[in-house]
């Protein structure tokens, strides 16, 4: 029953949250500012995984590759698509739903334990609209950037480590990460990285925005956000791979 | 004008406020006392919307907060200006950004006149020099009075108090006693504080509502509150040993009161 009232809950404040903001202008600057904070400042976080995941793929693939009969190519090959089919979307937002949805999740529940909420409600703003819309908008234009980003990295960390250990030849691992290319793959990522960018984001609004008491609450929204968005990302990543890949 | 109807309200099977009805007038402070727990802060709550009442009506020049659409909430809400019991200012922007935000939400201003309108505000709580300060910069009293300035940057018809003297010293509580008293005067607004403080009650209240267990048990002026035969009003007022040795002195604050 519980469950009932708390999904209810999330689809009516999502109905308030995609609604008119009071002043277009206010509005995009609230979204860059989000871009800024969600995105940009998460650049770094998913670089540096991204890299040395795809090094370490690199790795891997080239140790469990002993036989002849398997090209060496296929180390780039490998790389490329653990990249573009699972590392760069679902787990570099499993990655990002503990950075950001935390964040998220006590910024806004410490909005509403200071009343700075109730400050914006008192104004006539539409408190929902304005703090969470812009950071839904800002996840879904940087969400898909951070992901080609981290595809592009992992596949430079997979060259890395190939040209620093000698596992494969690079020439091999470039033509591996060239063949049998399906731009589709990407798109797929793409598609998959924006539904987790709008569960990340309204997730942990969700439970910021609902948060009641003090300090020990904030903390326990932003844990229940972290762990309500991970499961919900890996139910999504069954779901999606099922309509899009089959 | 507000015109409180017979509002009632209940949490699970406790009722916080049970027929509750008055009118709260332009020009003058309306102070609502009573003890922690009283209903004070859900009725404030529910007078500016933030929490439904179950039975009732709040209106607000005879508009109907509850009945309107979220349009003409919106509205009536422009009309509000709040001073929240911590100051409710936004952490993550400075003294300006915080007075200049209604405006350029709700106004389709210059910049330099909206400039020139923050720093009036400013300048009329007496704050200079800290537009480029953040909140967690400023001391308790230079909050309140910026929330004061950000609550008033709208020209407001209505002005809501949640205990602005909490955490004050006496000094500065009387200085924003004293603000607060000015500014409805000034701008003849409809002010409404909720508050323990017996001082600011004494010194700036032109109406005070006593309310205990959710129901308005006396209402009068501070000339009167030392003569009520109410017996919660008193235990609530003498509760201060400095108001009972007064009392028995036969006077508060130059006031003759009974024996």
């Amino acid at each position: 029953m519980n469950f009932l009232v708390l999904i209810g809950k999330y689809f009516f404040l999502m109905k308030t949250v995609f609604s008119k903001p009071v002043k277009r202008k206010i509005f995009w600057k609230r979204v860059l500012e989000e871009i800024d904070g969600i995105g940009i400042n998460s650049i770094w976080i998913v670089s540096i995984v991204s890299v040395f995941m795809g090094a370490v793929l690199a790795l891997q693939v080239a140790t469990n590759f002993e036989s002849p009969f398997i090209p060496k190519y296929l180390i780039g090959f490998s790389t490329r698509e653990t990249m573009i089919l699972e590392f760069s979307s679902t787990v570099v937002c499993l990655i990002l739903s503990g950075k950001v949805g935390s964040n998220i999740a006590s910024e806004i529940g410490t909005m509403r334990i200071t009343e700075q909420i109730d400050a914006l409600e008192i104004m006539g703003v539409n408190s929902a609209n304005y703090l969470i819309l812009p950071k839904i908008i800002a996840s879904v234009i940087t969400f898909p950037i951070l992901t080609i980003l981290s595809i592009m990295l992992g596949i430079f960390g997979g060259y890395m480590v190939s040209f620093f250990t000698g596992i494969v030849a690079i020439p091999d691992y470039i033509y591996g990460i060239q063949v049998f290319f399906v731009p589709y793959n990407v798109l797929y990522s793409i598609i998959k990285m924006i539904f987790y960018a709008i569960i990340i984001t309204s997730i942990s609004s969700f439970f910021g925005y609902y948060t009641q008491g003090g300090a020990l609450e904030v903390g326990k929204s932003s844990t229940n956000a972290v762990v309500a968005s991970i499961i919900l990302i890996l139910i999504f990543n069954l779901l999606l791979t099922q309509l899009l890949l089959l | 004008m507000i015109e409180i109807k017979s509002v009632y309200k209940t949490f699970a099977d406790k009722i916080v406020l049970n027929n509750v009805s008055t009118v709260f007038e332009p020009g003058k402070v309306t102070m609502v006392i009573g003890r922690s727990g009283s209903g004070k802060t859900i009725l404030l709550k529910s007078t500016i919307g933030l929490s439904s009442v179950d039975n009732g009506e709040i209106l607000y020049n005879n508009r109907d907060f509850f009945k309107s659409n979220i349009k003409i909430q919106r509205k009536i809400r422009e009309e509000m200006g709040m001073v929240f019991q911590g100051g409710a200012l936004f952490t993550s922007a400075t003294v300006q950004e915080n007075v200049i935000f209604p405006l350029d939400l709700f106004t389709d201003w210059t910049k330099a006149e909206k400039l020139k309108r923050v720093n009036f505000c400013l300048n009329r709580v007496n704050i200079e020099d800290a537009n480029n300060l953040y909140p967690g910069e400023l001391s308790g009293g230079m909050q309140k009075r910026v929330a004061i300035a950000r609550a008033i940057v709208l020209n407001p018809k209505y002005l809501f108090c949640d205990e602005p003297n909490s955490g004050l010293d006496p000094q500065t509580s009387i200085v924003i006693d004293k603000l607060i008293k000015e500014l409805t005067l000034e701008y003849n607004m409809t002010t409404i504080v909720n508050t323990h403080d017996m001082n600011s009650v004494m010194g700036i209240s032109d109406k005070i509502y006593f309310l205990y267990e959710g129901q308005i048990e006396w209402e009068g002026v501070s000339d009167d509150i030392f003569n009520s035969e109410n017996q919660n009003l008193n235990d609530f007022v003498f509760a201060s040993e400095f108001f009972r040795k007064a009392h028995s002195s036969g006077t508060i604050n130059g006031r003759m009161v009974k024996q």
